[in-house]
């Protein structure tokens, strides 16, 4: 029978870098970590073997003095925080002062570091954690690590690593990642003794065009959002730039990568109208807020947080995204939704920040109308505007006197031309030419109304309809408990959402009334999805995307069908619509319903001006 | 093997029986049909496995036939000859010739042997229930609308038969809102469920005809056989329980009225037009001898029918799903009806004066 006894520091070290320290990439995470805690501003990584063989990485931070750097490779030292209160507060990416000592642990190490004002760097190197001498070394300023022969000293973890390709892979996501996020620094990149990539300090939206790609950045939109002490922003591609993995999701939260059950579900949220299910957004996204708000010790790699109140933050980060994708084409004005990757006109947008802001071109002023459907035009709709509560447009008709062509620059779809092959309608905008899936637009038009209607027509609560045979079911304890506590609370969230639910033992519950609307849906999932999403996220919104997807075949079997010849006016009215109705960019299944082909588009394919 | 029948003869029960076929199948001989030919009768059988009926037709036939045909090609061919003729088939090998008059038709068949034929289970007890066809048929149609249609909780999807002491109860309900009838047998028997699919149930309703005829209904294990003039129909039964409807009963309203049923169901109709069409809400409004209904869709239109009735209890303001109300009105076939309450919140009693065993309870909503 083995006596228990303490471990040793070699082995305790040992185990604790294998919760911190899987891959080398993880590795590679920490020590950049430290870099940016340092105050970097230009970072210089070197792999080799994907960063199994080694990983170099120097910097130009504050430096580590002399007298520190033994302590540097020791477990829990770290100068990040003294005490509780700075835990709790904590605005350093690392903070638990065990990374170098893990690191240290299972390779070799040389740690040399010239501290601000020295004259010259000191070195120290450690094998398996065991620390050498302090030597003088030459450096020119901040700190240089280099880690070789990663878990020389632990086969077993060194067995599963992959080949050397994958590991590298992981390396540049963990680059990727906080380069995204660090856009003030510059990093230059190594790897086998190659230059890879080297991106200069810059604006944000250069750093994103660097790393996501320019048609990223193009077919995305900004978003900068405060409230309540939150600031949301980023970038965020269009619906029509989905994906169908995960990829291309980045949520960083005080400046620090991370993958949050709960930021996810909110941003899922917002893109579920405009998005086809199997379909994932990409997005680049900061959450800043008071770092007292959030707590980053979770788990040793700091992936996870908690928020100590997450309804406000899924609710924040929900209603920024949703006003953004829910914004009508008319307000987004020019934004093109024309270049997606199959689109052969894909035009040269400088993807500058500016472009992207306020997206607007070089209008052709002279770009001449067909002045007899614009009179026409003026007859059928004038009316309508006037009595329209859409103040621009009424702003825009007074002032009569600028004349027709500002009238056009007010119709960002403009006029409708031709309907080709029952199918697409053409028009002519002040930019050029676009192009309309009329089947597409209508259908949206139409669930945009229905779900407004719908919406006033339940006004505070929804139409309830209580089940003569209310349905039992057996419930787990969390599903019980989240009943339990809704009880407390005189059942207000559940009645609001239509439904009454009720216990008959610790381990069953009922359902004795439903949504009047979703009536012959099946009420035992219903009611488990409801709770699940009171529990989790504290609303829910189950109702509405149930309602929702009955809504949207309502209104596919409401739209014009293809074939279905329509008139000038009708198409034209049908634009108009699309301008004043939210999401009209995307049908409810997610396809574009409009592209738009610039004149600088056209110019192109006929080499005009060349 | 060769056998010759009338066109009319033919062409009512092949229609009787084709109507449980399914169209689109896995199994390709579910499609078929099968004809049995001795002597002086011919048996037709449909299935598909969950039902079968089968029919007899006595006729001078002067021949024996053992296969099965497409029921869809059959029925197609004998609708479209002319009336009257003499139809001829001759089976060889796998195909059978259909012959009348100058026309010809060369089918396809498939083996009798391979036929999935259900039998009747002779073993366990075997309960016994004899009923008119007029009375078995006018029981059904008082209840068969409220069966759920497709419901995850299966054992709605039909009809319960419940056997108490001399009664005959029928039930049917979608969890919404709940019908049920009773009739009296001549014979007392043990207590005993069993719940009826709903396309047997409507099945039934088409082949029962208005006579006095008897209809000798026999229950055993997992089956229910259904017997009467020339037809026997078999279907499986649906396994599970059946909600306890007494307790869905209400006794004692006291606020009721009576109302002449096309006078309200036409006026329901009316409102219902202006109903929102998912929810097809509607309000009825009880004051001193009068009867508002209203609705309202989500474009906020309003439709307000007022009718006179003799009505003096407590004022009332009551919500429902008007198709629930206008399925009831549509079936229970009286002049007058009893509609009773008790408040808002509770449920509905639907009732006819001449026959005290219906009874139809639907939920209100909240509007």
């Amino acid at each position: 029978m083995p006596r228990i006894q303490l471990l040793n520091d070699q082995l305790i070290s040992q185990i604790a870098a294998g919760e911190v320290v899987e891959r080398p990439a993880a590795a590679l995470k920490e020590i950049l970590e430290n870099s940016l805690d340092a105050g970097s501003n230009d970072i210089h990584i070197s792999l080799m073997q994907g960063g199994i063989k080694q990983i170099r990485i120097s910097d130009n931070g504050k430096g580590i003095p002399r007298e520190e750097l033994n302590l540097a490779l020791t477990r829990h030292a770290t100068s990040k925080i003294s005490n509780l209160e700075e835990l709790e507060r904590v605005a350093t990416l690392g903070f638990r002062g065990e990374a170098l000592a893990s690191i240290a642990a299972i390779s070799r190490i040389s740690l040399s570091s010239r501290f601000e004002g020295n004259s010259h760097a000191w070195k120290i190197s450690s094998e398996g954690g065991y620390l050498g001498e302090i030597v003088p070394a030459a450096l020119n300023m901040g700190t240089a690590i280099e880690v070789s022969d990663l878990f020389f000293n632990t086969p077993a973890r060194r067995n599963f690593l992959k080949t050397e390709n994958t590991e590298f892979g992981h390396c540049e996501e963990v680059i990727s990642r906080i380069a995204l996020s660090r856009p003030q620094i510059s990093f230059t990149v190594q790897h086998n003794g190659r230059s890879l990539s080297r991106w200069s300090q810059g604006s944000s939206t250069q750093r994103f065009k660097d790393i996501l790609g320019e048609e990223f950045l193009s077919e995305s939109f900004e978003i900068d959002e405060v409230a309540n002490g939150f600031r949301l922003w980023g970038i965020a591609a269009q619906p029509t730039f989905s994906r169908n993995s995960r990829d291309k999701q980045y949520v960083y939260v005080n400046g620090r990568f991370v993958r949050d059950k709960l930021i996810s579900h909110a941003i899922k949220q917002a893109y579920q109208d405009v998005l086809h299910n199997d379909r994932f957004p990409a997005y680049a996204i900061f959450l800043e807020l008071d770092p007292g708000l959030v707590d980053v010790n979770v788990h040793p790699s700091k992936t996870e947080v908690r928020f100590r109140d997450g309804q406000s933050i899924h609710r924040f980060i929900f209603h920024s995204l949703n006003k953004r994708l829910a914004s009508p084409t008319g307000a987004i004005n020019s934004v093109s939704v024309s270049k997606s990757e199959s689109n052969p006109f894909k035009s040269a947008y400088p993807a500058d920040a500016n472009t992207l802001r306020d997206g607007t071109y070089q209008s052709q002023k002279n770009l001449a109308l067909n002045s007899q459907s614009e009179e026409f035009y003026k007859t059928l709709f004038g009316n309508i505007h006037n009595s329209n509560v859409d103040s621009g447009i009424e702003k825009q008709n007074s002032d009569s006197e600028n004349g027709i062509q500002n009238e056009v620059e007010d119709f960002p779809l403009g006029f409708a031309l031709v309907q080709i092959h029952g199918v697409y309608i053409l028009a002519q905008n002040k930019h050029g030419l676009v192009i309309v899936d009329m089947h597409a637009a209508h259908e949206r038009i139409v669930y945009e109304k229905l779900k407004c209607n719908f919406d006033i027509d339940e006004g505070h609560q929804i139409q309830m309809q209580p089940l003569l045979i209310p349905v039992s079911f057996f419930a787990d304890k969390m599903e019980v408990s989240t009943v339990v506590e809704e009880s407390k609370s005189g059942y207000g969230n559940l009645s609001k959402l239509g439904f009454d639910i009720g216990i008959l033992s610790p381990t069953n519950l009922v359902v004795r009334a439903v949504p009047a609307i979703l009536k012959d849906a099946d009420p035992v999932s219903l009611a488990r999805n409801v709770l699940h999403d009171l529990k989790e996220f504290g609303s829910s919104r189950a109702f509405t995307e149930r309602r929702n997807e009955m809504l949207a075949t309502m209104a596919c079997h409401a739209a014009v069908r293809a074939n279905r010849i329509l008139t000038l006016q009708e198409m034209n009215g049908l634009l108009r619509d699309m301008e004043t109705t939210e999401r009209s960019g995307q049908c409810n299944h997610g396809r574009p319903t409009w592209f738009q082909i610039s004149m600088n588009d056209l110019d192109k394919m006929f080499m005009r001006g060349k | 093997m060769n056998i010759k029948i009338n066109r009319e003869t033919l062409l009512k029960p092949l229609s009787s029986v084709c109507g449980i076929i399914e169209r689109r199948h896995t199994l390709p001989i579910l499609s078929n049909l099968l004809l049995e030919a001795r002597e002086e009768k011919l048996v037709l059988t449909a299935t598909d496995l969950e039902m079968q009926i089968s029919l007899s037709i006595f006729s001078n036939i002067g021949g024996e036939l053992s296969t099965t045909i497409s029921a869809k090609k059959l029925l197609d061919i004998c609708r479209a000859l002319q009336e009257n003729t003499e139809i001829n088939m001759t089976t060889s090998e796998s195909r059978i010739t259909v012959k009348a008059g100058k026309s010809k038709f060369n089918l396809q068949t498939l083996p009798a042997a391979d036929y999935p034929v259900m039998s009747k289970v002779l073993t366990g007890s075997n309960t016994l229930i004899r009923i008119s066809q007029r009375e078995l048929k006018r029981l059904l149609r008082q209840v068969e609308f409220a069966m759920a249609q497709q419901d995850i909780r299966y054992y709605l999807n039909g009809l319960l038969f419940e056997l108490t002491a001399n009664r005959l109860n029928i039930v049917g309900t979608d969890g919404h809102r709940l019908s049920y009838t009773s009739t009296e047998l001549n014979q007392n028997y043990d207590k005993q469920e069993v719940i009826l699919p709903r396309k047997t149930i409507i099945e039934l309703i088409k082949l029962l005809d208005d006579s006095d005829e008897q209809v000798l209904i026999s229950l055993t294990n997992g089956q229910a056989n259904f017997a009467f003039g020339a037809i026997e129909l078999i279907s499986k039964v649906i396994d599970g329980k059946f909600p306890d409807y007494s307790r869905v009963i209400p006794v004692g309203h006291q606020n009721s009225f009576s109302v002449n049923r096309i006078t309200i169901l036409l006026s329901m109709q009316r409102a219902s037009i202006l109903s929102n069409e998912k929810y097809r809400g509607i309000r009825m409004v009880l004051g001193n001898n009068s009867l508002k209904l209203i609705s309202t869709n989500s474009e906020q239109e309003e439709a307000e029918e007022e009718l006179e009735i003799n009505y003096n209890k407590e004022p009332l303001d009551i919500g429902f799903n008007v198709t629930y109300m206008i399925d009831v009105l549509n079936n229970v076939g009286s002049d007058e009806v009893i509609f009773s309450f008790a408040d808002a919140n509770s449920s509905c009693l639907v009732t006819v004066p001449e026959d005290s065993n219906y009874k139809y309870v639907v939920m209100p909503m909240r509007i």
